[in-house]
């Protein structure tokens, strides 16, 4: 017969260990995702952020120097406002903020696009297996269930580490290189670690999430559509709670502001009625400010936020990376009495990080309750 | 000795899928057989490190089953009975996976994958999307995947289920060279006798997870004492009806007799009967029990 043709032959060759088993499933994830044709132009545009990152880091540099290259550029950077006057004096007093900033920019982009590579990659990383009965198959070869898990965890681990992390360390090492100080390792090296540990946390806790999800249904689609709905609709829920409440406060101020003005006596001389008008304005003004006040002490406190998921990450981000230290610091250029409102202005929600820890803290043991359910041994009968 | 089990007992609730079974078997082909429920599949599992068993303790390959799961794993390739699949992928990248979850390197999977592909009958689907393979072909590629790594072990569990007779019949052929040219040794467990009798050399029949019978085929396929197989030249009728009146029974398979002579008569009495109604007796050998009575008379001891 023509299928010993080749015959059989032994083979005995060395076999790795058993701790790298789950690098085998996350070597083969990471080739099967990248045959994707739209999820490598995903990956591509989810680094030109990086590019930005780096170019904004690398003038920046070129800025602390003081360099000739962009000796013109400085004052159109300040005429636009992207740079403060006092900053442009001396850049080096603001270092840590701009980078900081900077950092905090690259990731509020990059998490939108981590979202979608997520989205793209994950749903079929176990809904798949599902499908195809593909678990007798791993589970009898020498691996444990967190062997799989670990391995499908490691391929959205590769490509979020591949759009995040590593631009970040890329990113820091050229703008080390451009600044020519090494002042800079002692000033920053906090926000390296900061964005290291910030990417670490969106892996971990949007892999199991998507991971759980994954586990629960055999269509890739329907796992699709519910992370849309986690990310999409939480957020859309939380804006528009927020909005809400927003809306109610400006109305009641609005409310105030229409009671003074009925009030117009009718026999109101022109000196009088200027004299209403700029008491007005001065009430208006200080109503503004208090609104705004108001708006700030409330966002302390607002839980909101906290039903959108991007948002939760986001506060965590800006606690790491220390975001908030750096609009103080920067508003610190404005006079007294714009500062509160530069502030309301950049600032995000003001709720303790450690409820968003919290919530995330939350949806990691959810996950992983759900994958312990739904990833289950073969210890059982059919 | 390939595996030997002692006092093993595993339950799922009320249910004993294992009931303190001790069982051993010799390298070679060994065939498992029972009906539905008789704890075969719990016992492969068992083998395999897959399920905790609740007493008994055993040693797969030389190793403690409790202890060493995943050396077991290792050294032995298993080919499951469900249709389960790697998705998305070519055949011969179906197969280099399974090898390096194995934990081979890549390269050498990759190597390995083309010539287990080529063994099996599947080098020219290699490049097609399993997910387009046919009933049999998944069962090659399974099959092929269990041997990439040249396990000492080779565990298939009713592999030929669903499967036309061609396929049917080079998936056996695949297991007996496997099993007595390759000298691998191989756990075949299958509803088919006749599947288990063309590829295996002993079986174990399990029965409510009881050992039921365990021994070589043509040992336990024990020869009658008064029961004869006879091939005759001519018409068997007028031979019968002389058997039969002198209190024989006989009865037509196919192209043969089997004939059951009373006790105290021997063989010589067919001979006798032969020359008196003058007809040629071709072939007469005792008859030996089939695998079906094997089987069947193990359930019926149990």
């Amino acid at each position: 017969m023509p299928i010993f043709d080749q015959g059989y032959q032994h083979w005995k060759g060395p076999l790795s260990s058993h701790a790298w088993r789950w690098f085998a499933i996350t070597r083969h994830g990471v080739r099967i995702g990248f045959q994707g044709r739209v999820f490598r132009m995903v990956l591509l545009v989810s680094l030109l952020p990086a590019v930005a990152l780096a170019t904004a880091l690398c003038l920046w540099g070129l800025i602390e120097r003081q360099s000739d290259l962009v000796a013109g550029l400085v004052p159109i950077l300040v005429s636009f406002q992207f740079l403060g006057p006092g900053v442009a004096t001396d850049p080096k007093m603001y270092r840590v903020e701009i980078w900081t900033l900077c950092f905090n920019l690259f990731f509020s982009i990059e998490l939108t696009l981590s979202m979608i590579l997520i989205v793209l990659v994950g749903p079929s990383l176990i809904s798949q297996d599902l499908r195809f009965n593909a678990f007798p198959l791993y589970l009898s070869r020498p691996m444990r269930r967190i062997d799989y898990l670990g391995g499908k965890l490691g391929v959205i681990a590769a490509f979020l580490g591949l759009a995040i992390i590593v631009p970040c360390l890329l990113t820091y090492g050229l703008g080390l290189l451009f600044t020519f100080d090494l002042t800079i390792l002692k000033d920053t090296y906090r926000l390296l670690f900061a964005s290291v540990a910030y990417g670490l946390v969106i892996i971990f806790v949007s892999g199991m999430l998507i991971l759980a999800l994954s586990s629960l249904s055999r269509s890739s689609r329907w796992v699709a559509l519910f992370w849309l709905g986690i990310w999409l609709v939480s957020g859309f829920a939380s804006g528009a709670l927020e909005g809400l409440q927003v809306a109610q406060r400006q109305r009641a101020h609005f409310q105030r502001v229409a009671e003074i003005q009925t009030k117009r006596p009718a026999d109101e001389t022109r000196e009088e009625r200027r004299r209403r008008v700029e008491a007005m304005r001065a009430d208006q003004k200080s109503r503004v400010e208090t609104m705004q006040m108001e708006q700030m002490e409330a966002s302390k406190t607002d839980w909101r936020p906290l039903i959108s998921y991007t948002a939760n990450l986001s506060r965590i981000g800006r606690q790491l990376l220390g975001t908030d230290a750096a609009w103080q610091k920067l508003s610190e250029m404005q006079p007294p009495p714009m500062r509160e409102r530069f502030l309301a202005q950049w600032l995000g929600p003001q709720y303790p990080w450690y409820w968003s820890a919290g919530v995330l803290v939350g949806l990691f043991g959810v996950s992983a309750g759900i994958l312990s359910l739904s990833v289950r041994s073969l210890d059982r009968l059919r | 000795m390939l595996f030997q089990f002692e006092s093993v007992t595993k339950t799922y609730g009320s249910i004993v899928a294992l009931d303190n079974l001790s069982v051993s078997a010799p390298t070679g082909a060994i065939g498992l057989l029972g009906p539905n429920g008789s704890g075969k599949t719990t016992l492969i599992r068992s083998l395999l490190g897959l399920t905790r068993v609740d007493r008994g303790s055993g040693q797969v390959l030389g190793m403690d089953f409790r202890r060493r799961q995943l050396d077991i794993r290792r050294a032995v390739g298993f080919v499951p009975e469900d249709e389960c699949l790697f998705p998305h992928v070519v055949g011969v990248e179906f197969v280099a996976y399974a090898g390096e979850l194995v934990g081979m390197s890549t390269k050498d999977a990759m190597q390995r994958s083309h010539e287990v592909l080529d063994y099996v009958g599947l080098g020219e689907a290699r490049y097609r999307k399993v997910e387009s393979y046919s009933t049999g072909m998944k069962q090659r590629l399974k099959l092929a995947s269990a041997i990439v790594h040249d396990p000492q072990l080779l565990i298939m569990d009713e592999p030929t289920n669903g499967m036309d007779p061609r396929g049917r019949e080079d998936l056996l052929e695949l297991a007996r060279d496997l099993a007595l040219n390759k000298g691998m040794s191989l756990l075949f467990s299958s509803h088919l006798l006749p599947d288990v009798e063309s590829v295996c050399d002993q079986i174990i029949v399990l029965g409510r997870g009881k050992l039921l019978t365990e021994g070589n085929i043509q040992q336990l396929k024990q020869l009658h004492q008064r029961s004869f197989e006879v091939r005759l030249k001519t018409d068997s009728r007028p031979f019968c009806d002389r058997l039969s009146a002198l209190g024989c029974r006989s009865e037509t398979r196919e192209d043969f007799l089997v004939v059951q002579i009373p006790d105290g008569r021997t063989q010589q009495l067919l001979w006798e009967v032969a020359a008196q109604e003058k007809v040629q007796i071709r072939t007469l050998r005792p008859q030996r029990s089939t695998l079906e009575e094997v089987f069947l008379k193990a359930l019926e001891q149990a």
